[in-house]
């Protein structure tokens, strides 16, 4: 199969990368650039644990080819971190105790701050579209809220 | 779930001679690219394994603009569902598209899947689907014969199966002006707030001087492709609607339909929550159209 030559920014970085048509997105990210905070689980757009932001809109990285991922700008959850310090969403995840496995974290934290750069001061109900394609097996969805909120808040 | 896909032959066109040509050439073998969200996991779960993928998302003639056109409204074919969700155009003139947009719960779908992608995959639950149907929608269509266009309520043919030729590409949806005094509503049934319709169904109504002059009527999920309820709409038309003419119109719905049981629900389930649904929607329209 011929490979495609494709430019894009990740975190802030601009790559230029050979890929496989059949690659997919979140196997570029994860297996061969060892972004391994994106996560995958079921694979078809249901749980949002693939979460990246694609020009600042969220998206699955398991359900998209990295050949069209071509000229766009991606954020995962590595690139919310600056100089050392969280992000305020991850900071407010951790205090208000969103987090227990952490396998769905990335993915909410960043359909969080795709809500967030929309809308500076949502409602609780706002906050709760917002992850509505996400799934925690954990803590419930309370705290992950909540978290939204002082996030918004701070 | 496999996390590789099968190696395919991999086109961007950059027109859309170029992108039919390509389609044309290697029929069924090819498919459209136009997100993903539906395509790739069919490929990881190898339900289709297509020898090429056409990527139409740098195909200079289409676009993702929503905007007005004559008196109604075009959504270039690679609009985001989220993109036609946030339009004040379409929450204005017409908000049972919003509304049924909006009870897709997955912000990760909307963001990434197109409306057009969605009615291509040609499911029976689609929630878009359902609404075009009362808003009379038209496709705009780009083979290699030229231009048609295709009404929405002749566009499917079955589960997984449209009208479309291989090599044709929706270029863009049509949405005719809203008639003076129309209200239209959506709703539907899941078994979870994530999962597709167990039964959904829209309305839309335009009344004049208090009498029904015209009302659309559809439903999903309750039948291989999505349905007109015209015995339901027969009952309305010309008609000064009341509680009791919806009932009866709701009642005739339900029985007009003939859906399947399967992991989401049971037939008969679907054929009572088709009377309560088109029930709700007719009155939410109704009001709507009054307001």
């Amino acid at each position: 199969m011929k490979k495609e030559l494709i430019n894009l920014t990740i975190n802030g970085a601009p790559y230029e990368l050979e890929v496989e048509p059949n690659l997919i997105l979140n196997t570029l990210l994860r297996d061969r650039l060892g972004l391994t905070g994106t996560k995958i689980s079921c694979g078809e757009g249901e749980c949002g644990a693939c979460t990246i932001l694609v020009d600042g809109k969220p998206m699955l990285s398991c359900s998209m080819l990295a050949v069209a991922a071509n000229g766009k700008n991606i954020t995962t959850i590595e690139g919310l971190a600056k100089d050392g310090e969280l992000h305020i969403i991850q900071k407010k995840f951790i205090e208000k105790g969103a987090i227990q496995c952490g396998y769905c974290s990335p993915g909410m934290i960043l359909a969080v701050k795709a809500l967030l750069d929309e809308n500076p001061n949502p409602t609780s109900a706002d906050v709760k579209k917002a992850i509505g394609g996400n799934l925690c097996r954990c803590t419930g969805y309370v705290k992950i809220v909540d978290a939204a909120l002082a996030a918004a808040k701070a | 779930m496999f996390r590789t896909l099968k190696p395919f032959e991999y086109l961007e066109p950059k027109t859309l001679e170029e992108a039919t040509k390509a389609l044309s050439k290697r029929g069924a073998q090819a498919k459209v690219y136009a997100a993903g969200v539906d395509l790739v996991p069919r490929m990881r779960k190898r339900v289709i394994e297509p020898k090429c993928i056409v990527n139409i998302q740098n195909v200079k003639e289409l676009d993702d603009v929503i905007a007005a056109k004559g008196k109604g409204v075009r959504i270039g074919s690679l609009a985001s569902k989220r993109s036609i969700e946030l339009s004040s155009l379409i929450k204005e003139k017409y908000f049972v598209l919003h509304e049924a947009i909006s009870s897709i719960v997955s912000v990760q779908v909307k963001s990434q899947g197109t409306a057009v992608g969605n009615l291509c995959v040609a499911t029976p639950a689609s929630d878009v689907a359902t609404a075009l149907y009362v808003l009379d929608a038209k496709l705009n269509v780009f083979g290699p014969s030229g231009e048609r266009q295709i009404p929405i309520d002749e566009f499917y043919l079955g589960v997984g199966k449209t009208v479309l030729e291989p090599a044709e590409i929706i270029t863009e949806i049509l949405l005719p002006a809203p008639a003076a005094n129309t209200g239209g509503a959506f709703a539907k049934l899941v078994r979870t707030a994530e999962d597709i319709a167990k039964v959904n169904a829209a309305a839309s109504i335009t009344l004049d001087k208090g009498v029904c002059k015209d009302v659309r009527i559809s439903l999903g999920s309750v039948a291989p492709t999505v349905v007109r309820a015209k015995k339901a709409e027969a009952i309305l038309r010309g008609k000064k609607v009341d509680q009791k003419l919806i009932e009866q119109a709701a009642k005739a719905a339900a029985e007009e339909v003939a859906p399947i049981t399967d992991l989401r629900s049971t037939a008969a389930y679907r054929k009572e929550t088709s009377g309560v649904l088109v029930k709700r929607v007719l009155t939410k329209a109704l009001e709507r159209a009054q307001a």
